[in-house]
């Protein structure tokens, strides 16, 4: 399931470096596009704005089949006060954007499941691929708009694979 | 003032940790496999000790860590930061005694406009600690 995980990941993440190269986080002294796996991360007291965070929460495993398939809940939490520019007047606007960037690099929804706990990271057998996501209405909490989207990540469980 | 009270006081020395200076751009560095090699930077003199608190069930155990002022203004010339503000919050906790823990809340004690004294609020890491062999 780890591999499954890894590969949502990177795969939205190269797709967002391509759609939108602006959308960067500097962190542990790297700039890199501006997504995350929390789970890889040191904790924070507040989750960054303007970036999309991975969080894993739902685990279901369908063994009726040849392979087991797992299904994976993944929440994307993304929050933006606007710009600085605008005062945060624009912070609905861009939300929006937000919005429109992570349904972008949600298509096509299927990759290739990789395995990158080896270098190069080496292509599997099986692919990866998630439903439509659901949005949640929109939270706001003063200046800071916020949305979670749940998507559910589903991948079989190749063999001898953790 | 400050060094000479924390030293008396038992004055330690604690490890700030902080991302290391080439980071690691790799796709294992941002998927938790390669480990993040922070690196530890010494803060001396340092007092550390447990937070006297009514503790109720689940509450986690809360520390202090007062850092000599000095002792932190050292390690931001050294690595070219504009304030203590900054290398804090670059940060993944504190190392000390080979155990880690967290920032909770940081505050400082000022006399006549100069910072003496930080006082950090720290909870323990729950990362497992793995020995060698």
């Amino acid at each position: 399931m780890e591999n499954a995980k890894d590969t949502f990941y990177v795969t939205l993440r190269n797709r967002l470096a391509a759609l939108n190269p602006n959308r960067v986080i500097t962190l542990r002294g790297v700039q890199r596009p501006g997504i995350l796996a929390e789970e890889a991360e040191a904790v924070v007291a507040q989750m960054p704005a303007d970036v999309f965070v991975l969080r894993w929460t739902a685990l279901n495993a369908d063994v009726q089949l040849p392979y087991a398939l797992a299904q994976m809940m993944c929440e994307i939490h993304y929050t933006t006060g606007g710009t600085q520019a605008n005062q945060g007047l624009d912070r609905g606007r861009a939300l929006e954007e937000m919005d429109a960037e992570l349904l972008a690099i949600l298509t096509p929804n299927c990759a290739q499941k990789m395995n990158f706990t080896q270098t190069p990271s080496v292509a599997m057998g099986t692919k990866v691929f998630w439903n439509e996501p659901q949005f949640s209405p929109l939270t706001t909490q003063r200046e800071r708009l916020t949305r979670i989207a749940k998507i559910a990540v589903l991948a079989f469980q190749e063999q001898g694979e953790l | 003032m400050a060094d000479a009270l924390l030293r008396a006081g038992g004055g330690t020395v604690v490890s700030l940790l902080v991302a290391p200076a080439t980071g690691d751009s790799s796709d294992a560095g941002q998927l938790g496999i390669d480990a993040p090699n922070f690196q530890q930077l010494p803060l001396s003199p340092a007092i550390f000790r447990k937070v006297r608190v009514a503790m109720q069930e689940g509450q986690l155990a809360q520390y202090e860590l007062l850092i000599s002022a000095s002792a932190v203004q050292q390690q931001v010339s050294a690595l070219q930061l504009t304030s203590a503000d900054a290398l804090f919050d670059t940060s993944a906790g504190v190392e000390i005694n080979g155990a880690q823990f967290l920032i909770e809340s940081r505050s400082v004690s000022e006399s006549l406009g100069q910072i003496y004294l930080y006082r950090l609020l720290l909870r323990e890491a729950h990362a497992l600690l793995q020995t060698a062999g």
